[in-house]
C-alpha cells in the first residue's frame, strides 16, 4: 500500500500550471511599437580610426597591378628555418638520419584561392630575392621597417629593388598552384633566418587583376651525405607572409569604414535620449512625453545604409560587423574595447554585393544591451554605462578589402531603430 | 531540544507549505481557499471542526485539548483536474500541496501548538498570441502572465480542557507567503525573434493577523459539539522595493464554523459541520472584475469506526460538502460540491493512544461558476505521530 500511495504521490508532483481560460484576470495587454530615431537625436562625434592590425596576421598574400585602375599589391614571404635532416635508407635497405646535407635547388610553390583571385585566364606572375631588410609586421608600400627608433623606407616604393628570380603563368583552369625554380644560391641565401633582408617578392606582371595567395612553400632539393647519388625533396614553410599595396586609402571624410588590412574601426559617442516625445505612432499610444525604461527596450539597433568603396577595396567575401562599447573615448585610438554586443559570434554578416552592385542595403547592427546600460546609467558589472560605441569587423584584420557605409549628414545617414514595448504596471488584482 | 529542533524544521518547511495549483479559479481576485484539513476532516466532508477525539485542525483550536501527549501533524494533497469553459476551452492540470503541518507539546496544563498551514492559493498562468506590426512586416508575440504565491498562515495555539467534557482553545496566527505577479511578452515562434522578451513584474509580501477561538463540549458519550469564531486583520501586501505596482489591503471576513459528531450506534458516527464567511468586502479592494462572494457552506459525513484492516483498527468514513468560493470571475459566483471517501489506520497504539496513524482520503468535486467548469479528483494523506 505504502508503494501505491508513493506512486500515486510521485506522479501528482509533477506540477502543471493552471492556465486561465477567461481573461478577466489579466493586467492587460502590452503595446509593442517601433521608432526611428535621427542621427542628430542619439549620436554624436563619429570617427574612423585605421591601423589596426597588420596584413601580416592574415597570414595570406595579395598580388595586384592596375586593379580596379589604381590597386598595385606585391606580396612578401620569409621562410622558416630548413629541415636539418632527413632519412636515407643505406645499401643494406636500413633507414638512417643524416644530417650532412647539400642543398642543390628548389622551387617556391605558391597556392592561389580561385575564388577570390580576378582572373579567370593564364597571368604571368614575378618572383624576386628582396634586397634590403624589412619587418613583417610593421612592412608597407613605401616603409621597409617601421618599428621603435627604427624607420626605413624601402629604396624603391613597393619593396623594391628586388633580384628577379623569373617569371612563372598561372592558368586557374590548371590547377591553384604556381612554381618558380630556384638555385642553390638563392635556397642558400633564405637558410639564414637571422638575415633580415631575406625574403622573397610576388608581384602580379599581367595589368588589371588581383590574386589572393593562401599559402607558399619551398620545395627544397637535398644531397644527403650517406647517398650521393640520391635527391630528395623536403619542404620549408613560410615563417611570415604579409603583403603591402598602395594606393593606401584614406580616412573617410564622411563616412563609415569598417575592416581592412590593417583594420579600420568607426567610433561614435551615443546619448540616449530618456524622454521620447514622439514620433507620432509613439505618442498615440502612450502619453508624451515618455520616460524610456530600460525593461521597455526590446531591441535597439544602429541601422547603416551600405554604399560601395573604391573598386579596389570592395569585399569579395562576406564581412562579419561587430559592435563594442568603449568606457574612454579619450583613450582612443588605444582605448580597449568592451565585450561584443552582438549575440552571433561571427557579427552581423554582410554579403560582398552590398558593397558593389547593390548599394544601398540597410544593414542592422544591434545594441540592445549597450543602450538599456545608457538608460540605466550603469552597465552589467555596476560601473558608469560606456557612451562611446565602436564599430568593428569582427576578425580584424579580415581581409584587405572594407566594409563602407553612409554617415552622418547624408540622405542615407544611419538611424537608430528601437522597438519598445510598454505594458501596463503590474498590480495586485 | 527536541522540542527546538522540531521548531527549526517546522520553519524549515514553512516554504515548503505553500499552495501549488490546485484551482483555475486561484486567478480570481485573491485565489481560492486551500482549507488546513487532515485526512480524517477531508474523507467525512467536514469543514474542519466538530470531530470526536482529538484533533489538530487550525479552524477549531479546542479540539487539540483532548491530546495528551505531544503530537505531530502532516497533510499531503495531490490532485487532478480536468476543466472546461462554455467558450470550448478545456484541459487538464495537476499539482501537489502540504496543506498541514504542526506539532504540539502539553505544557501549562494543556497543550501549545504551533501550525503552518495554507490559505489562499494564487498559482496560475494565462497565455494569449497574436501579431505585432514592426517595419519588417508582422512578427508573431505571445503574452504570458504568470502569478506565482499563496497566502498561508503560521498559527500558535493553546488549548486546554475545563473539565472533563469541556475545552477551549484560542490561536494566534500570522498571514505570510508572497506572490510574484509577472507579464511577459515575447516574439517570434518560440521566442525565436532576435527581439528580447519585455518582462514588467512585481512581488509582494503579505502581512496580516488573525485570533481564532473555539470551544468544543461532550454532551453525554455520544455527541461532541464544537464551535470556533475567526477573526483575522486587514490582509497587507508590501511590494517589493523592484516593484513599480503599490501596496495593498485586503479586508478577510470573520469566518463562523459549528460542527457537530454523534455515535448513532456503537461503530456508527455521523457529523455534520457548517462555516460561514462573507468575503464580498474583500471583494471591494479588488481592482479586476473578480467577483466576491461567500464562502458559506455545510459538510456532512459518517464514519464506521469499527473497521479494522491487518489486525488494526481502520475506520471507513464518507462525506459530502457544498462550499462557496471567496472569488470568481465576471462578478459571478462559484461554488464547490465534494463527494468523500476514506479510512484511517492506527499504525501504532498504547493505551488508547495513537502514537502513529495514517488517514486517506480521496475526493470527487466539482466547482462551478462563471461559465467554468472543474472537476477533479484529491487525495488527501495525513500522518500523525504522538509521544516524540
Amino acid at each position: 500500500m505504502a508503494a501505491a500511495l508513493s506512486a500515486v504521490f510521485a506522479v501528482a508532483c509533477i506540477e502543471q500550471t493552471p492556465t486561465v481560460v477567461t481573461a478577466g484576470s489579466l493586467p492587460g495587454a502590452p503595446i509593442t511599437i517601433e521608432i526611428h530615431i535621427p542621427w542628430s537625436q542619439f549620436a554624436q562625434n563619429l570617427e574612423v580610426f585605421g591601423g589596426y592590425g597588420s596584413p601580416k596576421d592574415l597570414g595570406r598574400g595579395v598580388i595586384a597591378t592596375g586593379f580596379a585602375g589604381t590597386l598595385d599589391a606585391r606580396t612578401l614571404l620569409r621562410f622558416a628555418p630548413y629541415p636539418s635532416e632527413v632519412s636515407v635508407r643505406d645499401t643494406t635497405g636500413t633507414t638512417r638520419p643524416d644530417d650532412d646535407l647539400t642543398f642543390i635547388g628548389g622551387r617556391l610553390v605558391a597556392f592561389f584561392d580561385t575564388i577570390a583571385s580576378t582572373n579567370s585566364g593564364p597571368v604571368t606572375i614575378g618572383l624576386g630575392a628582396t634586397l634590403s631588410e624589412w619587418d613583417a609586421a610593421t612592412t608597407s608600400w613605401s616603409v621597409a621597417v617601421d618599428t621603435i627608433n627604427d624607420l626605413r623606407l624601402w629604396s624603391e616604393p613597393g619593396a623594391g629593388p628586388v633580384a628577379n628570380l623569373g617569371t612563372a603563368v598561372w592558368d586557374p583552369v590548371t590547377g591553384d598552384s604556381v612554381q618558380f625554380v630556384l638555385d642553390s644560391a638563392t635556397i642558400a641565401g633564405w637558410a639564414d633566418t637571422l638575415d633580415l633582408s631575406a625574403g622573397a617578392r610576388l608581384d602580379l606582371i599581367d595589368v588589371g587583376g588581383k590574386l589572393e595567395m593562401r599559402a607558399a612553400q619551398l620545395r627544397l632539393r637535398v644531397r644527403p651525405s650517406s647517398a650521393p647519388d640520391s635527391v630528395i625533396e623536403i619542404t620549408s614553410r613560410t615563417s611570415a607572409v604579409t603583403f603591402i599595396y598602395d594606393p593606401s586609402p584614406e580616412p573617410p571624410p564622411d563616412g563609415i569604414r569598417i575592416g581592412g588590412a590593417p583594420a579600420w574601426r568607426t567610433v561614435l559617442d551615443i546619448v540616449m535620449p530618456t524622454t521620447l516625445n514622439g514620433p507620432v505612432a509613439l505618442c498615440a499610444v502612450v502619453s508624451c512625453p515618455h520616460t524610456l525604461k530600460t525593461a521597455q527596450v526590446n531591441h535597439a539597433a544602429l541601422v547603416l545604409t551600405s554604399r560601395a568603396p573604391d573598386a579596389a577595396f570592395q569585399p569579395t567575401d562576406t564581412i562579419g560587423l561587430d559592435a563594442r562599447p568603449i568606457s574612454n573615448r579619450a583613450a582612443m585610438p588605444k582605448a580597449p574595447l568592451g565585450n561584443s554586443l552582438i549575440s552571433d559570434l561571427f557579427g552581423r554578416r554582410v554579403g560582398p554585393p552590398a558593397f558593389s552592385s547593390a548599394p544601398g542595403e540597410r544593414i542592422e547592427v544591434p545594441f540592445t544591451m549597450f543602450v538599456r546600460d545608457q538608460l540605466r546609467g550603469v552597465d552589467a558589472n555596476g560601473n558608469p554605462a560606456p557612451g562611446t560605441l565602436a564599430l568593428l569587423s569582427v576578425f580584424e584584420p579580415f581581409s584587405l578589402a572594407f566594409a563602407s557605409f553612409e554617415g552622418p549628414g547624408s540622405l542615407n545617414e544611419p538611424f537608430l531603430r528601437l522597438v519598445l514595448t510598454i505594458g501596463p504596471t503590474v498590480e495586485l488584482p | 531540544m527536541r522540542i527546538r529542533t522540531l521548531f527549526i524544521v517546522l520553519a524549515v518547511l514553512v516554504p515548503g507549505s505553500e499552495a501549488v495549483a490546485q484551482s483555475l479559479f486561484s486567478a480570481a481576485g485573491m485565489g481560492v481557499p486551500i482549507e488546513a484539513l487532515d485526512g480524517r476532516a477531508r474523507a467525512l466532508g467536514n469543514l474542519g471542526i466538530g470531530l470526536r477525539g482529538s484533533a489538530f485542525l487550525p479552524t477549531d483550536p479546542a479540539a487539540a485539548a483532548r491530546y495528551i501527549v505531544s503530537t505531530g501533524v502532516m497533510a499531503g494533497q495531490p490532485s487532478w483536474v480536468d476543466y472546461a469553459s462554455e467558450s470550448g476551452a478545456k484541459g487538464r492540470f495537476r499539482g501537489n500541496r502540504f496543506p498541514l503541518l504542526g506539532i504540539a507539546y502539553p505544557m501549562f496544563s494543556g497543550i501549545a501548538s504551533v501550525q503552518v498551514g495554507s490559505f489562499l492559493d494564487q498559482h496560475f498562468r494565462s497565455d494569449s498570441q497574436g501579431l505585432v506590426q514592426l517595419s519588417a512586416g508582422p512578427l508573431e508575440r505571445t503574452d504570458t502572465f504568470e502569478q506565482d504565491g499563496s497566502v498561508s498562515n503560521l498559527n500558535f495555539g493553546y488549548a486546554r480542557m475545563l473539565n472533563g467534557d469541556l475545552s477551549v482553545g484560542v490561536t494566534l496566527g500570522r498571514y505570510a507567503g508572497s506572490v510574484v505577479r509577472t507579464l511577459t511578452r515575447t516574439f517570434g515562434i518560440d521566442g525565436s525573434s532576435d527581439l528580447d522578451e519585455y518582462v514588467e513584474a512585481g512581488t509582494w509580501a503579505y502581512r496580516g493577523y488573525s485570533v481564532t477561538a473555539g470551544v468544543a463540549a461532550d454532551v453525554g458519550t455520544a455527541v461532541r459539539i464544537a464551535a470556533s469564531l475567526q477573526v483575522p486583520t486587514r490582509l497587507h501586501a508590501d511590494a517589493s522595493e523592484a516593484t513599480a505596482g503599490g501596496d495593498g489591503d485586503f479586508d478577510l471576513p470573520v469566518q463562523y464554523r459549528l460542527g457537530v459528531s454523534a455515535m448513532l450506534a456503537p461503530g456508527l458516527v455521523v457529523s455534520a459541520s457548517t462555516a460561514l464567511a462573507d468575503w464580498s468586502a474583500a471583494g471591494d479592494d479588488l481592482v479586476g472584475t473578480a467577483g466576491a462572494g461567500n464562502t458559506n457552506g455545510v459538510g456532512l459525513g459518517v464514519e464506521l469506526s469499527r473497521a479494522r484492516f491487518l489486525g488494526k483498527d481502520a475506520p471507513i468514513r464518507f462525506g459530502f460538502r457544498r462550499t462557496g468560493l471567496p472569488f470568481s470571475f465576471d462578478d459571478e459566483s462559484a461554488s464547490e460540491r465534494i463527494w468523500s471517501g476514506g479510512f484511517g489506520l492506527a499504525l501504532n497504539t498504547t493505551a488508547n493512544v495513537v502514537l502513529a496513524g495514517a488517514d486517506f482520503a480521496i475526493e470527487r468535486g466539482q466547482r462551478k461558476g462563471a461559465g467554468i467548469t472543474e472537476r477533479f479528483w484529491r487525495g488527501t494523506v495525513s500522518l500523525v505521530l504522538s509521544g516524540f
